[in-house]
């Protein structure tokens, strides 16, 4: 079997969430298929600047083809665009024109996609709302199958998503409070889907001492692992703990690791240990009371899916409807929506010793029974054999013409979001 | 790693025991043979742990003591509800709150449409006709006709009437779209004032709940103070020798803040007390144990300190001094070594205040004077506010 992953970046040193989703998956179905990322010379995903060379290399013994990106992002024409569409009435051209603003566009890759929809079984795409996804599911559909690590933001909401939600051969979904998301705004139910999420790398053997004492962490502490940023919560984060810490005297501290894009306050119980390795990060991640994770946009938390897979449990945004989600599902975690909670649940998670203890073992079981490698191996592999048993299904929906795609006439895609079904998922 | 941790306050479970690699402990075997995504991870985990009921719970307790803790959202909805409330339908057109509604969503025309009907009149107006032949012979004759009278000062008339009616019609759309900005403004304006309004109430209410919680809790902290202060003194020893005679004085000593009466009432009495006080814990309780404070087990006596005590906080200082002031006051307070057991010592079943007063020998009116029922339920669950769990946040 030959394989195509799409990415819109593809690199050892790329930590994001679906760059290294991508690449999780393409080195472990290497194992079972001929291997091929197709990806852009970019490196940075605000600018989409050329950092790597283009042409053929291998990372991790997978070939890697790189593409030169058209031309880097400009940020005040992106906002301008994004304001249009997602706030304003705006026309399928106005989309286009977004998505051309977002990137990266590299019309070689596209080009390359369109060759390779010949000579692969399948081509996995990643991030719909980049354009190397969304050209690539347009170019390659008969082939196409879309892991859309989408988020309940306004771009779902988009209309020129619904022709490849409803074209593209399959859709591996991270979560199921995503699938419900896209099939309300869509109507895909009827496109293979099924939800897998990805894994992660766990070591086998994690030692906090050992971290505790290379980070002098002296004290219980709460973990944040992630980039230390308004966008993912940590705003609301630091003011909840800092409130909470000046109401209890027990000697708790929050742990931030991760690049600051924000500044993190100056205060006596909150350290922040900067990037540190990945043994790193597992050694501190098993020492902690729990993993705290306050974002309100996740496609799937792969750091709560590692915090489980030690056994630690989790305090959650709860008005994310992933993480609330996810830890219903698993009961594996706790979810708080206000300061107040937030305090009441960590309080509870600090004192109920059994509970925070059974908590980390359903996150375990949880981790074990559907995020070890193995289960995604499979449900890849049995979507590839479902998607080649079925026949092809029909052309995607062509866009509209000149004069129709310039018609003003499409809502907000945020209101569109904001008016389709929420809530987690219990089942 | 859990060694690391010092306990230090009153949390002293704080650790699971089973932290780091040592948490990951016996593995649990899947529900499902490796391999297999049984029904992808939508399946619940079968445990009986329900993190739904625990959320619920904590939010439950938390609106217990906080009063509803709303979201914006949740506040924004009860003010749209207020907010056609107070529009009452009897005085205001039906439909008008949509409307307004509307018209806040809806952004104002930017410029005045031309109206349908303006209406037009130039110089060759009146001899306009569709019929190509009858505007030539209309305009061939026209020299003719002005021979006769002269048109244009009826064309300049109607011609400044279009005018002027085009100018109107303008002045009334500018109007219009005017009226229909303030319009927005002002629902704007009215929303936002009751959303304020409703998140003001709110909080008032949730105060007002944190106001007669704190008042019921002082209450009742006054009146076990009375109940203690009401409790006779044990009593004495007689194994024990003491400094000050045993009976009471003939006359009950007037309190006077600890200044006068006996000599115990002194400050250095009252150091050394306070010293024993801070001594006496479960590994150093051999003086305090003695006396009137034996007759209470270890239990009682950790009881009687407060540790149990859901009002640990504020009465402790309050409850020293009125013990202080029993002490002065009973028989054996000469000694300045006993009173701890007793100043701390609350009966587990409380006495009604009245037998006790009227049972003590040298009934020392503890000052004041109870004016409020006494304290014959100290413990009356009745009487104990939402906020009084200790362990609570």
């Amino acid at each position: 079997m030959k394989l195509a992953i799409v990415v819109q970046r593809y690199a050892e040193d790329i930590g994001g969430g679906s760059e290294l989703h991508a690449r999780y998956i393409a080195e472990h179905l290497a194992a079972y298929a001929d291997v091929r990322v197709l990806t852009t010379c970019a490196r940075d995903y605000v600018s989409w600047k050329n950092e790597y060379p283009p042409g053929v290399s291998r990372v991790n013994g997978i070939a890697v083809e790189r593409f030169a990106v058209a031309h880097e992002r400009d940020l005040r024409d992106f906002a301008r665009r994004s304001s249009l569409v997602f706030d304003e009435t705006h026309s399928i051209a106005d989309e286009l024109e977004w998505l051309d603003s977002q990137g990266p566009q590299s019309p070689a890759l596209i080009a390359r996609i369109e060759q390779a929809a010949h000579d692969v079984d399948f081509a996995v795409l990643f991030s719909v709302r980049y354009h190397t996804a969304f050209h690539g599911s347009r170019a390659a559909a008969a082939k196409a199958i879309l892991v859309p690590t989408t988020e309940r933001d306004p771009a779902v909401g988009l209309a020129i998503l619904g022709p490849v939600f409803r074209g593209v051969r399959g859709i591996m979904y991270n979560t199921p409070e995503e699938r419900a998301l896209i099939q309300a705004l869509h109507g895909n139910a009827q496109v293979p889907g099924v939800t897998v999420g990805v894994g992660s790398q766990i070591p086998d053997t994690t030692d906090p001492a050992a971290a505790a004492a290379k980070f002098g962490l002296d004290r219980p502490y709460v973990l944040y692992v992630g980039r230390i940023d308004v966008n993912k919560g940590c705003a609301e984060l630091f003011d909840y703990f800092t409130q909470y810490a000046a109401g209890t005297e027990q000697p708790l501290d929050l742990v931030l690791i991760g690049t600051a894009v924000r500044p993190v306050p100056a205060h006596p119980r909150i350290r922040h240990l900067g990037y540190v390795s990945d043994q790193d990060k597992y050694d501190v991640m098993a020492g902690a009371e729990a993993l705290v994770m306050p974002s309100y946009f996740e496609s799937l938390s792969m750091v709560m899916i590692e915090a489980w897979a030690l056994g630690v449990p989790v305090l959650a945004n709860g008005r994310c409807d992933v993480l609330a989600g996810q830890c219903l599902r698993s009961n594996g975690g706790l979810f708080y929506t206000n300061g107040r909670e937030f305090e009441a649940m960590l309080e509870r998670l600090l004192e109920d010793s059994a509970l925070a203890a059974e908590l980390g073992d359903n996150g375990r079981a949880f981790y074990e029974t559907h995020y070890e490698w193995p289960v995604i191996e499979t449900a890849y592999r049995q979507m590839f054999d479902r998607l080649m048993a079925a026949p092809t299904a029909a052309p995607l929906e062509p866009l509209p013409g000149w004069l129709a795609a310039r018609r003003r006439t499409l809502p907000p895609a945020a209101a569109a979001v904001d008016a389709a079904p929420r809530g987690p998922v219990r089942e | 790693m859990a060694d690391q941790h010092p306990h230090q306050g009153r949390r002293q479970h704080f650790h699971r025991g089973r932290r780091g690699h040592d948490r990951r402990g016996e593995r649990r075997p899947s529900q499902t043979p490796q391999g297999q995504p049984s029904g992808g991870p939508d399946a619940p985990q079968p445990d009986h742990v329900d993190v739904d009921q625990i959320v619920r719970d904590i939010k439950a307790r938390i609106s217990q003591r906080h009063g509803i803790d709303l979201s914006a959202q949740q506040i924004q909805e009860l003010a749209a509800r207020r907010l056609e409330a107070i529009l009452d339908p009897r005085t205001v057109k039906p439909g008008l709150l949509d409307q307004l509604r509307k018209a806040a969503g809806a952004p104002a025309d930017i410029a005045p449409a031309e109206p349908a009907d303006a209406y037009t009149f130039e110089d060759h107006t009146i001899y306009d006709t569709h019929n190509g032949l009858l505007r030539f012979l209309r305009k061939l004759f026209n020299p003719l006709l002005k021979l006769f009278f002269n048109p244009n000062p009826i064309s300049a008339a109607l011609h400044t009437q279009a005018e002027v009616n085009r100018a109107a019609a303008r002045r009334e759309a500018e109007r219009e779209r005017t009226q229909a900005e303030w319009n927005a403004l002002h629902y704007t304006l009215l929303q936002r004032l009751v959303t304020e309004v409703s998140r003001v109430s709110l909080e008032i209410q949730s105060l007002a709940l944190r106001v007669e919680s704190l008042s019921t809790r002082t209450d009742f902290t006054e009146r076990r103070i009375r109940g203690l202060e009401s409790v006779p003194a044990p009593p004495a020893i007689p194994s024990r020798s003491f400094d000050a005679p045993a009976t009471a004085p003939s006359s009950p000593a007037p309190r006077n803040g600890g200044e006068s009466g006996t000599g115990d009432g002194s400050s250095e009495g009252r150091r050394r007390r306070r010293r024993r006080r801070g001594r006496r814990g479960p590994g150093a309780g051999g003086d305090a144990m003695t006396g009137a404070g034996a007759a209470l087990s270890p239990s009682q006596n950790d009881a009687a300190e407060g540790d149990d005590d859901p009002f640990d906080e504020g009465p402790d200082t309050e409850m020293g001094d009125g013990a202080e002031g029993i002490e002065a006051d009973t028989p054996s307070s000469g000694n300045a070594g006993e009173p701890a057991a007793v100043e701390m010592a609350p009966p587990p079943h409380a006495p009604e205040p009245a037998p006790v007063a009227s049972t003590a020998p040298t009934p020392a009116p503890p000052a004041p004077q109870p004016s409020s029922p006494p304290a014959d339920a100290p413990r009356d669950s009745s009487i104990t506010p939402p906020v009084t769990d200790p362990s609570g946040t």
